[in-house]
């Protein structure tokens, strides 16, 4: 209480001093994170626009909807909010650490930027395999009057709108046999080579009785900006945690010779801090946006 | 503890602590001049940089006048010079339209972004407000190299074989984002867009920094009302483009994906050169959102910087207290708030929306009571005034009237139902020039020959000045009163060659008239481009610390302040800096206290 | 301890740790809570979206609601984890009006999106025809 009266008695805009009670780092680094949160928000913002001037969009639960060694089973959003609760523990962390600094404690900032660190790089490999994983995704789709297998690149989207049954059966007569035979190896669901026939064997009527029509969920290519604005946006962030990564470690190399024990003040974890949370908060709306809605 | 402390943070507190020492402390020639942390080296850098472009950035300008005044004309000279650009001596299409986009760019962002706000804000901010330096002079330095790598990039555009980008210095896609749309679309847009996100981080340090300074590190006793208005408008020129460069950096990202990654963000349903291109589903009108969102504040960032000192350098000059400083504040604010509601004024053509677009009329004209209000507040400060016509003053006073003047075209573009007729033609580039280009560069002229002693110890020539002054003001208008009616005839802009048109035919001597005069006005300018330089080395020396009896805080420091500005401690401020012609009194400074007797101001 | 570095600053603020530690987790919990809810919205949504012909009115109203969800998180991490809610008030307003810029970027952004699609469809049957998509 006695600092709110002192708050309140204090003439703040009068010179001398710093209007906010802050010091001008972290003010710089607040305005920088408003001008970030703009640039993010640009991105978002356009992606929004296109969705909204699209009359399609893709499911993001049937987007993402793998798990790390779960094989083809359905798991929609359940490997993100393991992404997100990474992110989120990380910055908890990242708070016990600008405390520990507050209380000089430089054992407490080395201890908890370690894990915010390990926090950090942990979110990095998720979102590395999930990109791996999309790009490198087999899908069957119905293209240009053919039937195609393609993974989700910034140039091409499987997953437009289920294809009608008489579309595939024109189209399928028009696919290239090599196509056919990886069609008929994928089985029923996306699951190549589970069955050990030798397709490269049969006839081409063959192959396309052999091909599981139903199973494969044929759709057709779906809007491509899905792709460009996905790379694109978790990209963004992803390089916006990675450099947070090597800022946190820089911080820790420094806390650990003394540098700002010798300074007196831990203000430069203050900063970083920031950053950090800043990263979390855009992941909550790139999570939003993206994921759930 | 303090002795131990490392120099980053405490940089400026240091020179606080310790301004004895700098005066002794002998510096090298490269941290003196050229990676300085000094605010008044680091605005001196922005300024001179800022000149050289805009002798390059006006030379284009002359270039491409001369295709349209004579466009049946040949001059050996140019294909001495320009090579294929310039095949038999008359200018190429390819070679006219990266001659507009460079000077469109070049101006807009790198003589009067960098070259206006960078100059004045650092050598403005601490001189004023009372401080040492910058709140983190290293990345004030970091803000200038930025800038200047972004320029080296943009030189080096223009020297590529393929050329710099042409597309227009809003470079739209489609166009800007096919390589196979010609040769200014190859690497030149690509370097285009690396200068651009350069430029973007170089206005990012130096916004935040300017923000952060003004905030914390005023003196005592200087409140914010006490600041004087050069300073608010810097302050509010770098909350806008803390905001909206961001957005331009969005919009530049995504469009160096569209042109390199093959993404489709603003491409869709392209046939070229008989090529069907398998991008689908962008929207080139999401770029132009994108890019006014910037573009339309930074309107303001330009326009702002050069109203503020315009104030300061009006009252100075009329020896009478500014009309109405809360209202200048206020409007400032409303601009500030409005640059960023507006943007989609520039797109009512585009396919947008036309009722969306009645709302962005609606918030368009708003603007208009904030700059009106400015505009009687300048008149009524001048308003019997005891003026002294220096060429700061004169200058001053030309941008009054060029505000009024490109304002007042603003009203019929700012209606989309008037604007369907006008888009695109000669107005527009009548409008924008007189009220964006020309108005702020004439504050900009102001601000040099206002604080050029403060700058550099020594006045520039006056003579060379009224000649500079009355030639560009009397050219300005010929130059672009006449566009107005060739806009409204339907005259578009943007053509290398009219000649086709029977209907365009009666301007052909209303051209060669223009390419005449801004001929006339680009030798004058480097008439004022010689005093500048000439008068740093040889102008008549400072006797005073104090030349133009102004009350403002810059004129307290010795006449060549050296780092830290004052040698002993900082002046504490007592009053508003406009008490002129008060009590009998010519002008009292801020630093004297409020007498017993005094009236109130 | 008056610190250079600390100049500007007038007040020093100190949190006792047993306050701190109790606010952080307990914004850390309720952090996960609203994440485990927007989750569960989430799949409510993708099961809506698997079933005939899904109530586009009632689809809408969930997606607000984790909208609304995001921004509680949003303002739980920075008044609590970036400190905010601790600064004085004017510093809070100078970080907070500015963000309602926002409103009028994401409105005039998306309805012109929206316009967009609208005005191909209208006067595009190719384009209306090709990406509509169909119920099978």
């Amino acid at each position: 209480m006695a600092t709110t009266a002192a708050v309140q008695q204090t003439k703040w805009w009068t010179g001398g001093k710093s209007p906010f009670n802050l010091e001008y780092g972290k003010l710089m680094m607040w305005y920088f994170l408003m001008s970030d949160a703009f640039t993010f928000g640009a991105f978002l913002i356009s992606y929004g626009t296109i969705r909204f001037s699209q009359n399609f969009w893709p499911d993001p639960n049937v987007v993402f909807n793998a798990f790390p060694g779960a094989g083809h089973a359905n798991l929609p959003l359940a490997f993100v909010s393991v992404m997100t609760f990474i992110l989120i523990i990380s910055s908890v962390t990242m708070v016990l650490a600008v405390h520990a600094g507050h209380n000089n404690d430089k054992q407490g900032v080395i201890k908890w930027l370690f894990w915010t660190i390990v926090g950090g790089a942990a979110f990095l490999g998720c979102q590395a395999w999930e990109w791996h994983h999309l790009i490198t995704g087999k899908h069957a789709i119905l293209v240009n009057g053919q039937l195609d297998i393609v993974g989700q690149t910034t140039r091409i989207n499987p997953w437009g709108d289920l294809a009608s049954q008489a579309d595939i059966a024109t189209a399928i007569q028009n696919t290239p046999r090599e196509t056919l035979v990886r069609l008929a190896e994928m089985g029923g669901h996306g699951h190549e080579g589970a069955a050990h026939t030798n397709f490269a064997a049969l006839s081409n009527a063959d192959l396309i009785k052999a091909i599981d029509v139903e199973g494969l969920h044929i759709r057709e290519n779906g809007p491509v900006a899905f792709g460009g604005y996905f790379y694109g946006i978790t990209g963004f962030h992803g390089f916006h945690v990675f450099s947070g990564v090597i800022i946190n470690i820089i911080m820790l190399i420094m806390t650990q010779k003394d540098v700002f024990a010798r300074r007196g003040h831990y203000l430069m974890i203050e900063k970083t801090g920031l950053y950090w949370h800043f990263v979390d908060l855009v992941w909550v709306f790139v999570f939003l946006c993206f994921y759930l809605i | 503890m303090s002795e131990t402390t490392t120099v980053q943070v405490v940089e400026v507190k240091h020179a606080a602590t310790h301004h004895e020492e700098h005066g002794h402390h002998e510096q090298s020639f490269i941290s003196k001049y050229i990676f300085s942390m000094d605010h008044k080296t680091i605005g001196k850098q922005f300024l001179i940089t800022g000149i050289v472009w805009a002798i390059i950035g006006g030379f284009f300008s002359v270039l491409f006048r001369l295709q349209l005044g004579y466009p049946e004309a040949t001059f050996p000279i140019l294909e001495t010079l320009f090579g294929k650009w310039a095949k038999g001596g008359q200018i190429q299409p390819e070679f006219y339209y990266s001659l507009v986009t460079m000077h469109g760019t070049i101006l807009v962002f790198f003589v009067l972004t960098a070259g206006l706000s960078g100059t004045f804000a650092n050598i403005l901010i601490p001189l004023q407000i009372g401080a040492r330096d910058m709140a983190s002079p290293f990345l004030n330095m970091l803000s200038y190299w930025f800038f200047f790598l972004a320029g080296v990039v943009m030189a080096a555009s223009i020297f590529v074989q393929t050329g710099p980008a042409s597309g227009g210095w809003t470079m739209y896609p489609p166009l800007s984002a096919l390589r196979q749309a010609g040769d200014g679309q190859k690497i030149g847009t690509d370097l285009w867009l690396v200068s651009m996100a350069l430029f973007v981080v170089s206005s990012l340090l130096g916004g935040l920094n300017y923000i952060s300074t003004i905030l914390n590190m005023r003196t005592k006793g200087m409140s914010m009302t006490r600041l004087p208005l050069p300073i608010w408008a810097m302050f509010f020129t770098a909350v806008l483009g803390v905001l909206s460069f961001p957005v331009l950096l969005s919009g530049a990202i995504l469009l160096l994906f569209d042109r390199n990654l093959g993404t489709s963000f603003f491409l869709s349903d392209i046939v070229i050169n008989g090529e069907v291109l398998p991008n689908e589903g962008g929207s080139a009108i999401l770029y132009q959102h994108l890019f006014w969102f910037l573009g339309h504040p930074e309107v303001y960032i330009i326009l702002l910087p050069a109203m503020g000192m315009v104030s300061e350098i009006l009252s100075v000059n009329s020896r009478k207290p500014i009309f109405g400083y809360m209202a200048m504040l206020g409007s400032l604010f409303a601009i500030a708030i409005l640059a960023f509601l507006v943007w989609a004024h520039h797109m009512f053509v585009t396919g947008l929306n036309p009722f969306l677009g009645s709302v962005f009329v609606l918030l368009t004209l708003l603007i208009a009571v904030p700059s009106a209000i400015k505009v009687f507040n300048w008149l009524t400060t001048i308003w019997r005034g005891n003026i002294r016509f220096t060429p700061a003053a004169l200058f001053a006073i030309g941008f009054v009237s060029l505000f009024i003047s490109g304002g007042l075209t603003g009203i019929f573009l700012g209606n989309s139902t008037i604007d369907i007729h006008l888009h695109d033609t000669m107005f527009v580039v009548a409008h924008f020039h007189i009220v964006m280009g020309v108005a702020s560069m004439f504050g900009m002229f102001a601000g040099v020959y206002h604080w050029f002693p403060k700058m550099f110890g020594r006045y520039l020539n006056n003579t060379l000045g009224y000649i500079h002054f009355w030639v560009t003001i009397a050219g300005s208008y010929l130059i672009f009163w006449p566009m107005h009616y060739q806009g409204l005839a339907g005259v578009p802009r943007r053509y290398l060659d009219k000649r086709g048109w029977v209907n365009f035919n009666q301007f052909g001597e209303l051209d060669k008239f223009i390419t005449v005069v801004s001929i006339i006005v680009f030798v004058v300018q480097i008439v004022f481009v010689v005093n500048f330089f000439y008068s740093i080395y040889k102008g008549r020396k400072l006797r005073t610390e104090n030349p133009w009896g102004a009350n403002t805080l810059e004129w307290t420091t010795p006449i060549n302040p050296g780092h830290g500005n004052w040698e002993g401690d900082i002046p504490e401020v007592h009053r508003w800096p406009y008490d002129y012609a008060k009590d009998g009194r010519e002008f009292i400074p801020q630093t004297e206290p409020v007498g017993a007797s005094e009236s109130k101001h | 301890m008056q610190h250079p570095a600390f100049e500007e600053v007038t007040i020093h603020h100190h949190t006792d740790d047993a306050t701190f530690k109790k606010k952080v987790k307990n914004t850390t919990i309720l952090l996960s809570i609203l994440t485990v809810v927007e989750l569960a919205i989430g799949l409510l949504i993708y099961n809506m979206h698997k079933g005939e012909a899904p109530n586009e009115l009632l689809v809408l109203m969930f997606k607000g609601m984790v909208c609304i969800l995001t921004l509680a998180k949003a303002y739980y991490i920075v008044s609590v984890f970036m400190h905010l809610g601790d600064e004085i008030r004017n510093m809070i307003m100078t970080i907070v009006v500015p963000l309602l810029l926002f409103i009028w970027f994401i409105a005039a952004f998306i309805w012109d999106g929206n316009s967009y699609k609208n005005l191909r469809n209208k006067y595009d049957a190719h384009y209306k025809e090709s990406t509509m998509p169909t119920k099978h």
